[in-house]
């Protein structure tokens, strides 16, 4: 991503990566980081990531797919994804559109999503917590 | 309008002496600032009617100036001063009587009558044995359509299809019930012709509160129009997952239209009647969609992998629908109830 402020931040933290997103993104910046975040995680051989979407105030189908995309794509390069941070009306939203959000892992937040990586993601949750599901 | 009359006549006045001249110049400018009123901003039409009053004065002088020289010649071998301004003053001058004779012997007495006359609405009324209110709808329609037959005369075009005049008049007149009656949004994208006369016609209702076009071109046009749609919806206090869900549904419409139809636009507007509630159109002239039904299943989709789109925003709002013509293109329009019955 290159002029003005940065969309999306990508660092390292030892053998996990951990993305944000700072702002809406529209599909061409979507993919953009797609690419980017898996090419880093073949160059760093991460065994962890971490996508924190709490910046963003919608998900719709293209957000969501391509968040389910990277992780698998991730998956078949031997990283685990986790999605930190989705905001408890765009969880309802994503739902409601009624898409299929069985292999994303999601947590709370970076520090519930960094224990979910510590602990070997195998057994994490694959669906939205209870918890975090909004009551209309 | 009324009130510019005796402005306009001080301003010529002090510069004319001739009272026949000057009355004939008054008239004059006020048929102008009559016909550009469409395209002139509320409150700046006193601005424009000195303007206005002073140019009909300067180029009366200079046709004077021009005549007193061309005296002493036998051949005129000089081109006029300002051919262009000169030029464009006829034109428009021209564009009026045209469009002035272009409506009816009644409407025309009438709309001069008030507009130029000064006449108002109940002695108007009083001879015409009819009401105030009547003398009024009937003045607005009048000046609807005089603004229309001006642009017209003005681009010296006929309009191209039968259906021009009438989405014209509906956009001159900002009546909105009638707009929607002769899909004056859908005629827009389909009729170059009626897209660039209605620009002025258009201007004067921009801005107009609760409601918002959004034109979809490309990717980033999506997030605009979620963004537009979640800032107006949000004026009527919908609750914050509300809101979260007509962007998305928004956002699943408009990229409809980038990925299939590859332009169009999203209107978003907000509705008192019957309900509060928001109200979205996305509209294309793309291609169709030969099998809506098929559409609104989950899962279908003609392009890669993105099935939701239709489906899912239906599920999103309170109501929906789809309008699809092969070859023609595809209205989606969706509303989300502020309050539910
Ligand atoms: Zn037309």
């Amino acid at each position: 991503m290159t002029g003005g402020p940065k969309l999306v931040s990508i660092l390292r933290q030892g053998a996990y990566l951990i993305a944000s997103v700072h702002t809406a993104l529209d599909d061409s910046q979507m993919v953009r980081f797609r690419d980017d975040l898996v090419e880093q995680i073949g160059r760093h051989r991460s065994r962890g990531v971490i996508i924190d979407v709490a910046a963003l105030d919608v998900l719709d189908s293209f957000g969501a797919r391509t968040l389910r995309t990277i992780g698998e794509l991730a998956r078949l390069r031997g990283a685990v994804t986790v999605i930190v941070g989705i905001q408890p009306d765009v969880a309802f939203a994503i739902v409601s559109l009624g898409m299929s959000t069985g292999s994303l892992v999601t947590a709370l937040d970076l520090e519930e999503g960094l224990a979910l990586l510590d602990h070997g993601v195998g057994a994490g949750r694959s669906t939205l917590p209870d918890r975090r599901r909004p009551r209309r | 309008m009324t009130s510019l009359i005796p402005m306009v006549r001080r301003i010529i006045a002090a510069r004319v002496d001739d009272a026949a001249l000057a009355e004939d110049l008054v008239q004059e400018t006020l048929t102008r600032v009559l016909a550009a009123a469409s395209r002139v901003e509320t409150g700046m039409l006193e601005p424009y009617a000195i303007v206005t009053a002073r140019n009909v004065i300067a180029s009366l002088w200079r046709e004077q100036d021009r005549h007193r020289r061309n005296q002493h010649r036998v051949v005129d071998l000089c081109p006029s001063d300002a051919p262009d301004a000169d030029l464009l003053a006829r034109e428009e001058q021209e564009a009026v009587s045209l469009a002035l004779s272009r409506l009816s012997d009644r409407e025309r007495r009438l709309l001069l009558a008030h507009e130029v006359t000064g006449q108002d609405t109940r002695s108007l009324a009083g001879e015409l044995g009819s009401t105030a209110g009547a003398v009024a709808a009937q003045l607005n329609r009048s000046r609807a359509r005089l603004r229309v037959e001006y642009l017209l005369a003005l681009d010296r075009t006929e309009p191209p299809t039968e259906r021009c005049r009438p989405v014209l008049l509906a956009l001159s007149g900002g009546d909105r019930r009638r707009q929607r009656e002769v899909d004056a949004g859908r005629h827009l994208l389909e009729c170059d012709v009626c897209a660039r006369l209605s620009e002025p016609l258009l201007a004067r209702g921009q801005n107009r509160d609760g409601e918002v076009c959004i034109p979809i071109r490309s990717d980033g046009d999506i997030v605009a129009a979620r963004q537009a749609a979640r800032e107006l919806a949000s004026r009527l206090g919908f609750s914050r997952t509300d809101l979260t869900l007509i962007a998305t549904a928004v956002s699943e419409v408009a990229r409809n239209i980038v990925r299939f139809a590859g332009s169009g636009e999203v209107v978003v507007s907000l509705l008192e009647r019957p309900r509060r509630g928001v109200h979205v159109v996305a509209r294309d002239t793309g291609p169709g969609i030969a099998d809506v039904e098929q559409a609104m299943v989950d899962g279908y989709s003609t392009y890669s992998g993105l099935g939701l789109g239709l489906p899912g925003a239906r599920r999103l709002m309170d109501e929906f629908a789809v309008a699809s013509e092969i070859g023609r293109g595809t209205t989606v329009t969706m509303t989300k109830w502020r309050d539910q019955r």
